[in-house]
């Protein structure tokens, strides 16, 4: 191996921040706009991810010696939409409501590029451990995205948090926030602003912006 | 590499697919039949659960499924309400139509006799949020029960004066008159079929004649 | 008559008003990723009209025949081995792994059949069907069209499940043609550098959802103008 292959703890932290699936990667973008329209339904599509994401990294990982090359994404397709058939049936045994909420979406993570990207780059070329923590790390980076979306846009939207009222009664509820254009327009936002905050000289750009923003003025 | 490609041949080569895909295919048949009679037992409860809010007196235990023919030659699905003491206290018809923004699907409660509607229900609606999807709530949907179920109702948008009027939602005429369109739709195909029905068992005493 | 119109009101629904990307939200990563160009944008649509048809005939068949509940196929199966006539067998539960299959699959075969006999077409793209097996927007129409075939009393028919598909892939091609033609203009156009890339697109989009929008109720008046055409 040319390059050393990052060890369990890098895989995780990675997942979290640095390479976050979202914010940094821009993968599984589908689901993110879908159902963060509020809290319950995002972590609950955030748990089935997580779940499949888990079990799908562990089990390529265990027989990632016996993969043959060109056989390998095969493989990967079959073990990820065995674990959300499984995910799915779940959900509509014990979470009927979310389960009917979330509709096609939690079939779609069988489609979700996050998944078979772990897949490939971590669990059918590292350990058990890794591949775990990998996972592990990959799902709360995603469960953080997910939920910061969600939280923007169901205060916003409905001035409550987990069906919690937050904001007084007197707010109106943006309606377009919890509509398909809110949601293009949060993470647009949130993913320029993870960008700023995330430049290294945050600084200089500020004042490239505001500069920008005074020329247009004039 | 590519001798050993040659050496395995097609089962040598997909021996771990093949293996995988029983494996699996067992796993699945594990939990379809573990979890597949709670998720359907889900999907009844659902409408079981609202029937007494529909139809006064209703026992969720007792109500049958029953499938009728309607007019326009398609299958529906209908509910004979029974109380606890046997007796015929209305029917729950399951109807559908075109919303504003996308279908709407809706349970009506009638009295035995077909004249009245006693409740109605907003099963699934993708309206838009704070405008449409305001059918669901009981302040709209109260507004049809004691309407005559052998007129058309109107939908108005001030105070209703004739029997048969129901006030619209303000800011969602055309949901509110969605639900209309499709309560009297499903009436006009369906009350000859219930009534026939009514005539030929006796409540109580029919048998469960659901296929699905 | 009262067929024709209720397949208008689909393929307007699917390629208008519930427009696959900009309502449903899939087809997201080519729709972020393969709209620099017009033209190439334009092939990524039409490969994916065309799989998106192609798998959902296949799908809807296998689903129809195997694998809804009540589906007559297995039925017959069990019969002649001799099983109880009155069991419901229900093989729901492969759905998934079969669609992805049958996509995969049929993916594939579009690529080498097209490669082979139609050249031109295969130039200009055929070298987007690879890319589209992992496209959501392909597994959702299928999905779709499973989720109509769930209830026995109104299951839908393959020219209904054809129309959906069309319509949604219409409905994409022509949401990625005007976001590729926004974008090509957006080059020229001075953006606050951390926007840049994904994050303006993702703007342009939300304003192009919310004129979308505005194409909710358009059916109502379709369905009425229809009736009046045709008596």
């Amino acid at each position: 191996m040319a390059r050393e292959e990052p060890t369990a703890l890098e895989r995780f932290i990675n997942g979290v921040l640095p390479e976050n699936p979202i914010y940094r990667q821009l993968l599984g973008m589908c689901p993110v706009l879908a159902v963060t329209s509020a809290m319950k339904p995002a972590m609950t599509m955030a748990g089935a991810t997580a779940f499949v994401l888990i079990c799908a990294n562990i089990v390529i990982s265990l027989m990632r010696s016996l993969l043959k090359p060109h056989l390998r994404i095969l493989v990967f397709t079959l073990t990820i939409a065995t674990f959300v058939t499984i995910a799915d049936k779940f959900l509509a045994a014990y979470v009927y409501e979310m389960s009917k909420q979330l509709g096609p979406y939690v079939p779609l993570i069988i489609v979700n590029c996050l998944i078979i990207s772990r897949c490939e780059i971590c669990a059918s070329k590292q350990s058990v451990g890794v591949a775990a923590a990998d996972a592990v790390g990959m799902s709360l980076g995603f469960a953080l995205a997910l939920a910061s979306i969600a939280t923007v846009r169901e205060i916003l939207g409905s001035g409550m948090w987990f069906g919690l009222r937050v904001l007084p009664g007197s707010w109106p509820g943006w309606g377009i926030m919890v509509l398909p254009p809110g949601a293009f327009l949060s993470l647009g936002l949130l993913l320029g602003a993870a960008e700023w905050v995330s430049r290294k000289r945050a600084r200089t750009n500020l004042w490239r912006t505001v500069r920008m923003l005074w020329s247009w003025r004039r | 590499m590519g001798e050993t490609q040659q050496k395995g041949g097609y089962i040598g080569q997909a021996w771990l697919v093949i293996v995988l895909g029983l494996l699996y295919g067992g796993v699945l048949a594990g939990v379809q039949t573990t979890l597949s009679g709670r998720a359907a037992d889900n999907k009844k409860d659902e409408t079981y659960s609202v029937i007494p809010s529909l139809v006064r007196g209703a026992d969720e235990t007792k109500t049958i499924e029953l499938m009728v023919e309607g007019k326009n030659g398609k299958e529906a699905r209908i509910y004979r309400a029974i109380g606890a003491d046997a007796s015929h206290k209305g029917w729950v018809v399951s109807a559908g139509g075109q919303g504003f923004a996308d279908r709407i699907e809706l349970l009506i409660g009638l009295d035995p006799a077909l004249t009245t509607l006693t409740g109605l229900y907003v099963l699934e609606q993708k309206e838009t949020p704070a405008l449409g999807d305001r059918i669901t709530e009981a302040g709209f949907r109260d507004r049809f029960s004691g309407k005559p179920a052998d007129q058309s109702i109107v939908m108005v948008k001030s105070e209703p004066k004739a029997e048969n009027e129901v006030r619209a939602l303000t800011g969602a005429t055309i949901s509110s008159e969605s639900v209309s369109a499709i309560v009297n739709d499903a009436l006009a195909n369906l009350r000859e079929p219930i009534g026939r029905r009514a005539h030929s068992a006796a409540p109580g005493e029919a048998s469960r004649e659901t296929t699905g | 008559m009262e067929t024709l119109t209720s397949l208008i009101l689909i393929f307007i629904g699917a390629a208008l008003i519930n427009n696959f990307v900009l309502h449903y939200f899939v087809g997201i990563c080519p729709f972020l990723g393969v709209s620099r160009r017009v033209d190439t944008a334009f092939g990524m649509g039409c490969a994916v009209t065309f799989v998106i048809s192609i798998s959902a005939l296949l799908n809807w068949t296998v689903t129809y025949f195997v694998l809804r509940p009540g589906a007559p196929l297995p039925a017959w199966v069990w019969q002649l081995a001799g099983g109880n006539p009155e069991t419901q067998i229900d093989l729901s539960v492969l759905s998934y792994i079969i669609y992805i299959f049958v996509i995969a699959s049929s993916v594939q075969f579009v690529e080498m059949y097209v490669r082979k006999f139609f050249p031109p077409l295969y130039r200009s793209f055929g070298v987007y069907l690879p890319l589209i097996t992992t496209n959501c927007a392909i597994l959702f129409g299928s999905l779709e069209i499973m989720k109509r075939l769930q209830d026995p009393t109104k299951l839908w028919g393959l020219h209904e499940a054809l129309t959906l598909a069309v319509g949604g892939g219409i409905g994409f091609t022509i949401a990625i043609s005007l976001m590729a033609g926004i974008r090509e203009e957006l080059d020229m156009a001075d953006v606050p550098a951390p926007l840049k890339g994904a994050g303006i697109a993702l703007i342009v989009a939300g304003i192009m959802a919310m004129g979308f929008m505005g194409f909710t109720g358009v059916e109502k008046g379709v369905a009425s103008a229809i009736g009046a055409l045709v008596p």
